[in-house]
């Protein structure tokens, strides 16, 4: 597996013919060879919340880790420790100080896309023979498939989320945050918060809570443990 | 003027001087009457500035006046700005510059340096677009929507109080308020103001051994484990600079009140020479002088001590009127979702003089003021927003050299059926570790950076 590391350089050209100044963003990719063994050390500190399976609360407290694509995972982590998202709670627990370098948490993400997904995560209220869910389903279809995937996959070449199998409660709860200026999320996914009706995202959400998982990427049953935390 | 006019104008001058110099905490009243007569002519203009507006920028907008510069109001102010941006903040606070209680038991062990914890709240008025005023606010009306400050006063379209707590000395029999003040300053609890924290730090570096009395109040005081956190810290500091001491530690609750068994733990196998602690310790009084404390079966004798006595709510609440004649903290009646007093949705009440039962510490004070300027917010713009609980979350550490602490993080929820909040989803770290003790400090980085720079 390769894990990559983004992180942003921004360099300021000044041009001597004009007042005008030219500033490009330089994306500077540092590749990692995981250790899945120090990984799984690595991960006691996360699994104190998100709990040894990595699957979150179905209340939505937490959310499911487990399933989504290491890119999606390496860009989070690194947001929170930086303060460019914001989570008080977590970010004590991804600093240098805390969790290490770039190398544990490269190995930190390849343990977490080992461990199977939740097969009974947090659903939304509406089911799928309600209008509701219907709705939902159009509204998925117009706005989301094209980034997210028609099976809500989500893309990892290009840091696009995976929904499938993430609870409802927290895709419900990071929408209202985004609403709120409380969370920064790429132009394209704010324009659409924006422009949808909150009760219309919710239904959006709805839908994608019940969209069906690939059976190989699930645990066995709900009532799987992690082993290696037993 | 007339003799009877003379009369009333002296009455009045010398109540106007009782009033300022009971203020000013300290501060020697007029030896005698012909010496209180002296000083009329000098107390007028004071009281005079009182009844001026203050100094401070006209509202460009509806103006929200936040009373308390700690983690609530701090966060509040920077949060009303992000939620309605046409809101006009005012922070108003009696300190000159903030000093965080949390992570100072760290810094009594020198984990951490007094910069740490120190922060400016220029800084944190000039990064997130509000102002500040550096005043003690003297009360408050409510028909006419103005604060009263020592530097004027100031109108308000919302009044967030967020003034905390105050030692509730007579609940250990300490009623005088000249004792109480004496206690204040020999034995500061160290839990509201920062001259507290220097001075129990010096006496922890100066202390030549014997013995040293901590005390854990009954009730909800503010922070729960700081009381057991700080035993461990300051037998850590007697074992490191091989101190002979012992630290009574006396508990006025039944037994230890959260990471029991981890305090537990550490009392047993970390400072087993060191630590005495003394479950269902009902303080009874303490004699200042004889420095000799009282429970109610047992005395003690020590050579030096922090007391911290049970907590009550700012009386500035009291003093308004406002308190619930049902509430042991003297908290005002206030609508348990929507923080604003039952019969006035322009004045909230939050941080650790809230009346809900939740933990009193940073951390649910920063999270529950982003939610209540939510809701102010929402008042002012319209629309309704749906409550959600606090989150509480404490590190403690227990050992130095290398700092390790546990960690609890936890929620709330409301009982319908015995109209009672109690813990919800809870997630306890008894075990103590090096991460723990750097999350800790990281934590708090985190929290100043919100509530100060970015």
């Amino acid at each position: 597996m390769k894990i990559t590391c983004y992180s942003f350089i921004t360099a300021i050209v000044f041009s001597l013919s004009t007042a005008a100044t030219a500033v490009e963003p330089i994306r500077v990719v540092l590749e990692f060879v995981p250790d899945i063994d120090n990984g799984r050390r690595t991960f006691d500190i996360c699994a104190r919340c998100h709990l040894p399976e990595a699957w979150g609360n179905n209340d939505g407290t937490y959310p499911q880790l487990a399933g989504q694509h290491v890119n999606v995972l390496m860009k989070q982590l690194l947001d929170i420790r930086s303060g460019r998202r914001v989570i008080p709670s977590m970010q004590p627990f991804v600093q240098q100080r805390t969790i290490g370098g770039y190398q544990n948490i490269s190995d930190v993400v390849a343990y977490i896309s080992t461990l199977p997904m939740n097969p009974a995560h947090g659903r939304g209220p509406w089911p799928p023979e309600s209008a509701e869910y219907r709705e939902g389903g159009e509204l998925y279809e117009q706005y989301c498939a094209s980034c997210h995937g028609a099976a809500g996959e989500g893309n990892n070449e290009l840091s696009y989320p995976r929904l499938q199998g993430q609870h409802y409660s927290y895709m419900s709860r990071q929408a209202r945050l985004v609403r709120n200026n409380m969370r920064r999320v790429k132009p394209s996914m704010a324009a659409l918060l924006a422009a949808l009706s909150a009760e219309d995202f919710d239904k959006v959400l709805n839908y994608i809570s019940y969209l069906p998982l690939p059976q190989a990427d699930l645990a066995p049953s709900a009532a799987w443990r992690n082993p290696d935390f037993q | 003027m007339t003799e009877q006019e003379k009369l009333s104008r002296r009455r009045f001058l010398q109540a106007g001087g009782a009033v300022l110099a009971g203020n000013a905490v300290g501060v020697a009243a007029p030896a005698s009457a012909s010496e209180a007569s002296d000083s009329l002519p000098q107390t007028a203009p004071a009281l005079q500035k009182l009844l001026r507006r203050a100094a401070v920028p006209a509202a460009r907008g509806a103006r929200v006046v936040v009373v308390g510069g700690g983690w609530s109001g701090l966060t509040l102010a920077k949060y009303l700005r992000r939620f309605n941006p046409a809101f006009d903040v005012i922070l108003i606070d009696k300190q000159s510059a903030f000093v965080s209680f949390p992570v100072s038991n760290a810094w009594l062990a020198d984990q951490v340096d007094l910069d740490f914890l120190s922060h400016s709240f220029f800084d944190a008025a000039n990064n997130h677009g509000y102002h500040f005023m550096q005043a003690t606010v003297l009360g408050f009306d409510r028909d006419s929507r103005r604060v009263y400050t020592e530097a004027g006063y100031v109108d308000y379209d919302y009044l967030v109080l967020a003034p905390g707590i105050e030692y509730d000395y007579p609940r250990i029999g300490v009623e005088d308020s000249e004792a109480r003040n004496l206690l204040f300053h020999r034995y500061p609890g160290g839990f509201v103001t920062s001259s507290e924290l220097l001075t129990i730090k010096h006496k922890i570096q100066r202390f030549r051994g014997g013995t040293f009395v901590l005390t854990v109040p009954s009730g909800e005081y503010r922070c729960t484990a700081a009381p057991y956190e700080r035993a461990c810290m300051v037998a850590a500091v007697f074992k490191r600079q091989r101190v002979r001491a012992k630290i009574l530690l006396l508990d006025m609750n039944t037994d230890i009140k959260i990471k029991q068994a981890g305090f537990k733990r550490a009392f047993e196998q970390l400072y087993g020479d060191y630590i005495e602690y003394l479950p269902s310790s009902l303080i009874s009084n303490v004699d200042i002088e004889g420095r000799r404390i009282e429970t109610e079966f047992d005395e003690y004798d020590f050579d030096d001590a922090i007391i911290y006595p049970p907590v009550r709510t700012s009386s500035l609440i009291e003093e308004a009127g406002l308190a619930d004649p049902h509430s042991p903290q003297k908290a005002a009646k206030t609508d348990p979702f929507r923080y604003h007093l039952v019969d006035d949705e322009r004045v909230y009440v939050t941080g650790d003089s809230r009346s809900q039962p939740f933990s009193k510490g940073g951390h649910t004070a920063h999270s529950e003021a982003q939610y209540v300027a939510e809701v102010i917010a929402g008042h002012a713009l319209g629309h309704d927003v749906q409550w959600r609980s606090p989150q509480t979350m404490c590190f403690s550490a227990v050992d130095i050299e290398p700092l390790r602490a546990m960690s609890i993080i936890t929620y709330y929820k409301f009982n319908q059926q015995s109209g009672l909040f109690a813990f919800d989803r809870t997630h306890l770290i008894e075990k103590w570790d090096t991460q723990g003790g750097q999350a800790s400090l990281a934590w708090a980085e985190g929290m100043y950076r919100d509530m100060f720079y970015v």
